[in-house]
């Protein structure tokens, strides 16, 4: 699982969202709002010439009705004429300013918009004189009729909601492509670099996507996960070679005496704790010095070599054997049954020695052992007793064979 | 056309008929410019009271001339006013200008028979005029259509 990243921060996908849902709503109202306001330009330009001809045409209609002084006549001609969607209002008024005649839309809808559209829209009425031979006799007043162009602009507006809403889904449904084409790519990186940190997964790699950059983001991060790679392996068998060398003898590649003091300690407190016993077997070799100081270190080291290999041949796997130092090995016996088994394996041990080795110079040579063996709980309670009663038992086994044999083997 | 205010013992339709055809003479056009025009005023009147000279808005003048109603008294007119007289009298005036730019106005024809090409007709408040259009077509003269709008009905 990738980390929650902290709520305060913003993800791509929102920003990315919210940018484009800016740009498309800037675009949309703007765009509906220059047509809007065009449109009702245009269609006010329209309508103005419109009233300025139904004037013209009123006063034309009306003349006769006027000279005769015919109010009604006045009406009928007016209205005949003058009444479209376009006009509120028609007024017919003589020189001094009375009504002749006078007629005035019906409102549909609320009046108040439409009176305060009509205010807006057509601030002044058109008007038209009505002469005879160049005697002012009425004026004509036809005042317009903002409903259409209400009605237009309550369409526009309409249209642009439409627009801004089919603009959120579409900018929703762009931000999920988004999602999938850029975002996923980029967790994948960050799910891979968290699995190479939490598990140390360094095998794991990106995988390609469908975008140049971070394709080439991806194949950096991939190189640079096979260095970590290399350098990861390289540290571990470093570490694991240290760890060896640490806690084995370089010679014969048997544990040293930290690994022994530590398997020591541990099959004390296994015994204690199961009740079975354990055994440890101290070894050394007889006449090492002298072997060392005839022969060269060389054949020294060629007798210690011999010993480790016969003493890991006679020992079962379960069992572990240590150079301590020296000319001095222990082997360290897991649990087993009965003393009998303890003296096969030192019976095993001492066969195994009669084998003759080869020294540098060629010579064929035997080594011998001397073995003092203590058992667990018998013969200490704890890994110092242990040791002091197979040490003990090891030098009496050496002075018996040197009483036995004072030359030695 | 509306009275208006009339002094009492007068005629009340004097006003309205001299204003009606005034009215009326604005809205005719005779075949050739004539200045002054001769508004001749045939027989005994009633509401002719108030017909009297005066100025065309287009500044031709009009001259009022009592005449005889016959034929031979219609020598020189532009216009007949014709006053309280027979249908046969009328229609024997309105044959003799048929065919000539003269324009014919009727103040007592209530059926409709002088053959006039106007006729004044009287409700209790307000004075209005017929148009005869077959006396229109069949004169010398061109009215403009838009009379036909304050004209009642009788056309």
């Amino acid at each position: 699982m990738a980390p929650t990243p902290p709520s305060k921060l913003p993800t791509l996908r929102d920003l990315l969202a919210r940018a484009h849902l800016r740009l498309i709503l800037f675009t949309v109202i703007l765009a509906a709002a220059s047509l809007m306001l065009s449109g009702v330009m245009v269609i006010r330009s329209y309508a103005q010439r419109n009233l300025e001809l139904t004037a013209r045409n009123v006063a034309y209609t009306v003349e006769p009705a006027v000279v005769f002084q015919d109010r009604q006549a006045i009406r009928e001609g007016m209205t005949s004429v003058g009444v479209s969607t376009g006009v509120h209002q028609i007024e017919v008024v003589d020189p001094a300013g009375h009504s002749l005649a006078h007629w005035d839309r019906t409102h549909e809808g609320p009046a108040w918009l439409l009176d305060a559209a009509n205010s807006v829209i057509w601030p002044e009425p058109a008007r038209a004189d009505v002469r005879q031979g160049g005697t002012l006799i009425a004026r004509v007043e036809v005042y317009g009729n903002s409903g259409g162009i209400l009605r237009y602009m309550l369409a526009a507006l309409l249209i642009a909601l439409t627009c801004v809403g089919l603009t959120v889904v579409a900018t929703r449904i762009l931000a999920r492509r988004l999602q999938n084409e850029v975002i996923a790519p980029l967790d994948h990186v960050a799910q891979v670099a968290h699995a190479v940190r939490q598990e140390r997964a360094f095998e794991k790699r990106v995988p390609a996507s469908g975008i140049a950059e971070i394709d080439r983001f991806g194949q950096d991060f991939n190189a640079l996960l096979a260095e970590l790679q290399g350098w990861h392996a390289g540290l571990t068998s470093e570490n694991a070679e240290l760890q060896r060398r640490a806690t084995h003898d370089g010679l014969t590649g048997l544990g040293n005496r930290v690994l022994f003091e530590q398997v020591l300690a541990d099959a004390v407190a296994h015994s204690q704790r199961s009740g079975t016993p354990f055994a440890l077997i101290y070894l050394d070799v007889d006449r090492f010095k002298q072997v060392n100081d005839e022969y060269g270190h060389s054949s020294g080291d060629a007798a210690l070599i011999a010993v480790g290999e016969r003493l890991r041949g006679a020992i079962r796997h379960i069992d572990a054997a240590f150079r301590l130092g020296g000319d001095e090995f222990a082997v360290v016996l897991a649990p087993f049954f009965n003393r009998a088994h303890v003296d096969g394996v030192v019976h095993r041990i001492r066969k195994a020695m009669e084998l003759p080795y080869r020294m540098p110079n060629g010579q064929l040579a035997t080594a011998s052992l001397s073995v003092g063996v203590a058992v667990f709980p018998e013969d200490g309670g704890n890994a110092e007793e242990m040791l002091s009663h197979a040490d003990s038992a090891m030098y009496r086994d050496k002075r018996s064979r040197q009483e036995q044999d004072p030359q030695g083997a | 056309m509306p009275l208006g205010a009339v002094a009492p013992g007068s005629d009340p339709y004097a006003a309205a008929a001299a204003r009606t055809v005034r009215g009326i003479m604005e809205y005719a056009r005779w075949p050739q410019r004539r200045d002054p025009l001769v508004l001749c005023v045939a027989g005994p009147v009633r509401h002719a009271g108030q017909i009297a000279n005066w100025r065309m808005a287009d500044g031709r003048q009009v001259q009022r001339r009592n005449v005889a109603a016959n034929v031979a008294g219609l020598a020189g007119c532009d216009v007949v006013y014709l006053g309280q007289l027979t249908v046969p009298v009328q229609r024997q005036l309105t044959a003799a200008v048929r065919g000539k730019a003269v324009l014919t106005i009727a103040e007592a024809d209530p059926d409709n028979s002088s053959e006039a090409m106007f006729t004044l007709t009287y409700r209790p408040n307000a004075l209005s005029f017929r148009l005869n259009i077959d006396a229109v077509s069949r004169s010398g003269m061109k009215v403009d259509p838009r009379v036909l709008r304050v004209a009642t009905g009788g056309g």
